[in-house]
């Protein structure tokens, strides 16, 4: 199934595929004990929102049940290798978060990893995660939002504008969008400060 | 928080929780931390002193003193970001640039004739660290759970 996309978002995420790995490299090492517990709690037929390079992959317990999207044709194409290398059953598809090429109530879990920084309007990405979602589905996330810290928020802020053009924004607040959305919420922990969150949530 | 859900929410703890343990990361790391402080604070107080005269009026000075540690810090981080993380590195040297260079300019403005480079270098390395220090020790109380269902935290 075909789906239209925007252009720009496409293009932006396309051109970000070269520098993706190098620029996450440090980060990747640091809070990548944090993801693996978290992937180590997906159950069922499972949804990876925006897959990116397949960085993340390697993080997903073995014999899982996976589909990985990505906006970007060419982030899909450098995940296909890592996506191979990962083992368990894991199909990449293109498809905008926005509008899910999936049916109503497919997926038993839903994954995100530095995703709703990055889609244009996140409650509509997240409506679209609930309604693929089984009933007493689970939502699992790794994002970065805006922090309640003043003196860091502002910078945030002052952040965005730079960033937004060429990259994701930096002050979302992605709690109170996912309450936005429907989800009930069970699990919010701080990886660092109060900016890189573990939100779970259930449909 | 304002939410009302978010307020509903029953059980509250800080630091470590059951379901997410902090998971310990390689210490050079935290090497790294340090060193990209100390390296902001002393370009960030060298390119302050270059810059602001020693008669420029205190707001002025604290002003650009600020513009210029927020370009010294952006610089620094496309280098740094890709060995220590993203928000690991923006956060301190974001902090570091911006009020270092705002104090720093409001020095050099006033103080230029008493204190040498030397010293001002000094002061902007340990000021780097010091920052660092504090937004690592700023992690280690926010880091862990902010809250859960019981239920959730049962069931995980």
């Amino acid at each position: 199934m075909k789906i239209a996309m925007p252009v720009t978002a496409r293009e932006k995420w396309d051109w970000l595929s070269l520098t993706y790995d190098l620029m996450t490299w440090g980060e990747d090492w640091r809070q990548g004990g944090e993801k693996r517990q978290l992937f180590a709690k997906i159950q069922g037929r499972t949804l990876l929102v925006s897959v990116g390079t397949g960085n993340d992959l390697k993080y997903l317990p073995p014999k899982c049940n996976l589909v990985a999207i990505d906006i970007s044709p060419r982030m899909i194409e450098r995940a296909r290798t890592k996506a191979s290398r990962a083992g368990g059953n894991i199909r990449l598809v293109l498809t905008d978060a926005q509008r899910l090429a999936f049916a109503d109530q497919t997926f038993d879990t839903v994954l995100t990893v530095c995703t709703f920084c990055s889609i244009p309007d996140p409650v509509q990405g997240l409506q679209e995660v609930y309604r693929v979602l089984k009933p007493d589905g689970r939502l699992l996330m790794f994002e970065h939002v805006r922090s309640k810290i003043g003196l860091f928020a502002l910078f945030l802020d002052f952040m965005t504008f730079l960033t937004r053009r060429f990259g994701p924004d930096l002050n979302r607040d992605t709690v109170s969008n996912v309450l936005q959305a429907g989800f009930r919420l069970q699990h919010e922990a701080n990886v660092y400060l109060d900016i890189v969150k573990i939100i779970e949530a259930a449909k | 928080m304002s939410d009302p859900l978010i307020k509903s929410i029953e059980v509250r703890e800080r630091r470590r929780d059951i379901t997410h343990e902090g998971t310990s990361e390689p210490f050079f790391f935290r090497l790294g931390d340090y060193v990209a402080g100390i390296l902001t604070g002393i370009l960030t107080a060298l390119a302050v002193r270059l810059i602001v005269g020693p008669q420029w009026d205190m707001v002025v000075a604290m002003l650009v003193g600020m513009g210029v540690g927020m370009l010294v810090h952006m610089t620094l981080l496309l280098l740094f970001t890709p060995l220590l993380g993203m928000f690991e590195v923006m956060m301190p040297l974001a902090m570091i640039g911006m009020y270092g260079g705002m104090l720093f300019g409001m020095r050099d403005s006033m103080q230029q004739a008493y204190i040498p480079l030397s010293t001002a270098l000094i002061v902007g390395g340990v000021f780097g660290v010091f920052v660092v220090f504090v937004a690592h020790w700023w992690n280690r109380q926010l880091r862990g759970a902010v809250f859960a269902r019981p239920e959730a935290r049962r069931s995980s």
